[in-house]
C-alpha cells in the first residue's frame, strides 16, 4: 500500500500542497455553487489551479454538507460560500431509522462528485485527492454539534450508534471516491476539537480507524498488520466500519446492509483499470515522479485525517486512528506536534487560511512560509500546507508567494 | 447548615437529577433560594468556567454541567421571581447573520446564566434587524454577538450601525467574540467589550457596568 511518508521521501524536496479549491471558481468564472451542481465545472476550476499554481498535489473543493444532504437533511447553498446543513432532527437511535433506507451513493450531488473526481482522474496528473466528511462531524450534523456533544456523557450508546451510522455512509463514499480515482482521501472532522483526548479515542478515533481500515483494506500506519495484501484492498470484507469501537454497543442491521453494499462497490471498483495518464492537461514538468507508486497499487488510497482549530491536545490520539498524514490548522505549534507525531505520520499545514492567506500581503506570506519551513526544517514528515481550505477571495499574488517561496 | 460541597460536585459533573433534588432539598431545609443561586449554583459554574479555560475541562462537559444548572435554576425560578431577587442583569444574544456556529455563543449564554443574569437567545443567524428588535422589546443592559467566520464578522458593525440608527446604541452595552474576533476588531467596530472565553465574557460585563 503506498504511503503519504513514502511519496515524502520519493519526492525527495518539500512538497508543496495548499488546500486549493475554492479560488478555482475565480478561474472558471463561476459560483460556488456551480461547482457544486455541475462536475465538468468543478474538475475544469481543480485543473485550471493546477495549471495557474503548480501545486504538488490537487483536492477538490472542501464540502461539509454533501454526505448529510444525501441522506436527507435540509441544505442550503449559497452562491460564494460553502453550504450549510440547516437542520439536525436526529435525537434517538429510532429517528436514525429514516435514514437507514437511503444509499447515500444515489444522490445526485453525491454522483456529481464522484464524476468530478473521475475526470480529474482523466486529467490531473499530479495525486489528486477528494475529501470525505469525518463520521463524528457527520453525526453533529445529524443531531446538532451541542447535543452530541452533551450525549458523549450522558447517552454514549446513542453517540456509538449514530457515529456508527454515519462512519458505514463515510466508508461507502470514500470506497467510490477512490474507486473514481482519488489518490488521497482527507476525514474532515472539525467537530472533534473540542473532545478531550480520551472522549476523541471512544467516540472518534475508533471510528476512524474503523472507516480507513475499511477503505484501505489496512489498520493503517500505526496498525499492527504491515502492509501485505493489499491488492484486495477495497474488496477486503473482513469487517465492519468501526467495528472495533462498535462491538461494544452491539450492530445495527443497516450496518449489515451498509456492509453488503460495500461489498458491492468494492468489487465494482476492482473492475476498474487504472491510467495514470501523461496527457493530463495540467501536467507539470518539475512534478516529482511520485507516479510509482501509485501505479504500483492503484485502488488504495492514502488517508489524511483533517481537523481544524486547536488540536495541540489530540495529535497522539489522531496518530493512533492510523490515518497517513494529519492536517492541522494554524493554532497547532507544528514543531511540538512534529515531536509528538509518530515520524512516519506526515503532517500537513499550517499556514493560516484567513489572517495570513486573504488578509496579508505577498509579503506577509512569504515571511509566514519562511517561518514554518524554518521552524520544520529537522523534520522529514511534513507538506507544507494551509491549516484549512482557502476561501474564494484568496488573492492569487498570495497564492503565488506561497508556491514560490515553498519551492525556494 | 445546608452543605453545598456534594450539590456543587454534582453539577460539576453534570448530574442534573442530583441538583434538581439537593436544589428541592435545600429549600426544604429551609434554605433560601439566592442563597441557593449563589453558593450551590452560580459558585460551581465558575468552578467549571475555570476548568474549561485551563483546559482540565473541555465542551461537553461544560455543556452538561450548564444544563444540570438549569435543572436547579428551574426549581428556584418561581421563589426567585416572588421574592423580586434582582438578577444581575440581562442580555440578548445571538451569533451572527450567516453563521450557524452556536457552541461558543451557547457556552456564553451559559456563564451568563450561571452568574445569575437572565439571557434571551436569538439563536443562530441572527440580523441586524433582529437584534435591534430584541434591543428594541427586550431592554437588556448587554447585547452578545458571536461570530466565528471571518466573512460573517462584519455582521457585528452593521448590527452596530443599526443599533445607532435606531437610537439604542446608549441603550445597550455590545459584547462580540468568536475564535476570528480580537479586541482590537471590537474596539475598531465600536463595541464596547470583547472576550477571548466564556467565563471572561462574565467578568467584561460586570467590567463594564462597575459602579453604575
Ligand atoms: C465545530 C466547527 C464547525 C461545526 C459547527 C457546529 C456548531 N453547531 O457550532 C460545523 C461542522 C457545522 C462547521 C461548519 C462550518 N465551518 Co466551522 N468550525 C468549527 C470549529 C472546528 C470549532 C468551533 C467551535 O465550536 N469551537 C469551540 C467553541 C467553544 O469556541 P468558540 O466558538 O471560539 O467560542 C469561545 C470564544 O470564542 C468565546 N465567544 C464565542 N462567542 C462569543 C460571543 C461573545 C459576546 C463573547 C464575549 C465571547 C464569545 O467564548 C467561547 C467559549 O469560551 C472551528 C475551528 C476554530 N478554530 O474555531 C471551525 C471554523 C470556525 N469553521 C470554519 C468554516 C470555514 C466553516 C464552514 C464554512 C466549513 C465549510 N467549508 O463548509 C462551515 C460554515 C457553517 C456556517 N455557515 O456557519 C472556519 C472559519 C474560517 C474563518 N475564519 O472564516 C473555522 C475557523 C475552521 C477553519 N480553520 O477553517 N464548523
Amino acid at each position: 500500500m503506498p504511503r503519504l511518508i513514502d511519496l515524502v521521501r520519493i519526492a525527495g524536496r518539500r512538497l508543496v500542497v495548499p488546500l486549493l479549491g475554492y479560488p478555482g471558481a475565480q478561474l472558471t468564472c463561476s459560483s460556488l455553487k456551480q461547482n457544486e451542481f455541475n462536475p465538468v465545472l468543478h474538475c475544469e476550476s481543480i485543473c485550471r489551479l493546477v495549471d495557474r499554481f503548480s501545486p504538488d498535489a490537487a483536492f477538490f473543493m472542501m464540502d461539509l454538507s454533501v454526505e448529510a444532504g444525501a441522506l436527507g437533511l435540509p441544505v442550503r447553498y449559497p452562491l460564494y460560500e460553502s453550504p450549510t446543513v440547516e437542520e439536525h432532527p436526529v435525537r434517538s437511535l429510532a429517528d436514525l431509522e429514516a435514514f437507514k433506507v437511503l444509499d447515500p451513493l444515489d444522490d445526485a450531488l453525491v454522483q456529481a462528485r464522484i464524476r468530478a473526481m473521475e475526470l480529474m482522474k482523466e486529467r490531473l496528473d499530479v495525486p489528486r485527492g477528494g475529501y470525505v466528511i469525518g463520521p463524528f462531524t457527520l453525526a453533529g450534523l445529524l443531531m446538532g454539534a451541542s447535543e452530541l456533544a452533551m450525549a458523549t456523557i450522558t447517552d454514549p450508546d446513542l453517540v456509538h450508534g449514530v457515529v456508527g451510522f454515519c462512519t458505514d455512509v463515510c466508508v461507502r463514499y470514500a470506497r467510490a471516491l477512490a474507486a473514481a480515482g482519488a489518490d488521497m482521501i482527507a476525514i474532515l472532522e472539525p467537530t472533534a476539537t473540542f473532545l478531550s483526548p480520551q472522549a476523541f479515542d471512544t467516540f472518534c478515533g475508533a471510528y476512524i480507524r474503523g472507516l480507513i481500515t475499511e477503505v484501505t483494506g489496512n489498520p493503517g500506519m500505526t496498525g499492527a498488520a504491515p502492509a501485505g495484501d493489499v491488492a484486495g484492498g477495497t474488496d477486503a470484507t473482513g469487517g465492519r466500519a468501526g467495528a472495533g469501537a462498535r462491538t461494544a454497543t452491539g450492530t445495527t442491521d443497516a450496518a449489515d446492509k451498509a456492509d453488503a453494499a460495500g461489498v458491492r462497490n468494492g468489487s465494482e471498483s476492482a473492475g476498474i483499470e487504472r491510467t495514470t495518464g501523461a496527457t493530463g492537461s495540467a501536467s507539470r514538468a518539475n512534478a516529482p515522479d511520485i507516479a510509482g507508486p501509485r501505479r504500483a497499487d492503484a485502488m488504495t488510497p492514502m488517508m489524511i485525517l483533517h481537523i481544524c482549530g486547536d488540536t495541540s491536545h489530540l495529535v497522539r490520539n489522531m496518530c493512533a486512528t492510523g490515518a497517513h498524514g494529519l492536517s492541522l490548522d494554524s493554532p497547532v505549534d507544528f514543531a511540538r506536534a512534529a515531536r509528538e507525531a509518530d515520524p512516519e505520520v506526515v503532517l500537513i499545514g499550517n499556514v493560516d487560511p484567513v489572517g495570513v492567506m486573504v488578509q496579508e500581503t505577498p509579503d506577509g506570506v512569504r515571511r509566514a512560509v519562511r517561518a514554518l519551513l524554518d521552524m520544520m526544517e529537522p523534520y522529514e514528515n511534513f507538506i507544507l500546507s494551509t491549516g484549512c481550505d482557502l476561501p474564494y477571495e484568496t488573492p492569487f499574488e498570495n497564492i503565488d508567494a506561497f508556491m514560490k517561496e515553498g519551492r525556494l | 447548615m445546608f452543605d453545598f460541597a456534594e450539590m456543587k460536585a454534582a453539577l460539576e459533573h453534570g448530574k442534573a437529577a442530583q441538583v434538581k433534588e439537593f436544589a428541592e432539598k435545600a429549600l426544604a431545609e429551609g434554605v433560601g433560594a439566592e442563597e441557593i443561586l449563589n453558593e450551590g449554583l452560580i459558585a460551581a459554574m465558575a468552578v467549571v468556567g475555570e476548568k474549561f479555560k485551563k483546559n482540565e475541562v473541555y465542551v461537553p462537559e461544560v455543556l452538561v454541567a450548564a444544563r444540570a444548572m438549569y435543572a436547579g435554576l428551574d426549581v428556584l425560578r418561581p421563589l426567585l421571581a416572588k421574592s423580586g431577587v434582582k438578577k444581575a442583569g440581562k442580555l440578548v444574544i445571538g451569533t451572527v447573520k450567516g453563521d450557524l456556529h452556536d457552541i461558543g455563543k451557547n457556552l456564553v449564554k451559559m456563564m451568563f446564566e450561571g452568574a445569575g443574569y437572565e439571557v434571551v437567545d436569538l439563536g443562530t443567524d441572527v440580523s441586524p434587524a433582529k437584534f435591534v428588535d430584541a434591543v428594541r422589546s427586550e431592554r437588556p443592559d448587554f447585547l452578545g454577538m458571536s461570530a466565528l467566520l471571518t466573512t460573517t464578522m462584519p455582521s457585528m458593525k452593521s448590527t452596530i450601525e443599526a443599533l445607532k440608527d435606531a437610537g439604542l446604541r446608549n441603550h445597550v452595552k455590545v459584547l462580540v467574540g468568536g475564535a476570528p474576533v480580537t479586541s482590537k476588531y471590537a474596539s475598531e467596530i465600536g463595541a464596547d467589550g470583547y472576550a477571548p472565553d466564556a467565563s471572561s465574557a462574565v467578568d467584561v460585563a460586570k467590567e463594564l457596568v462597575k459602579g453604575k
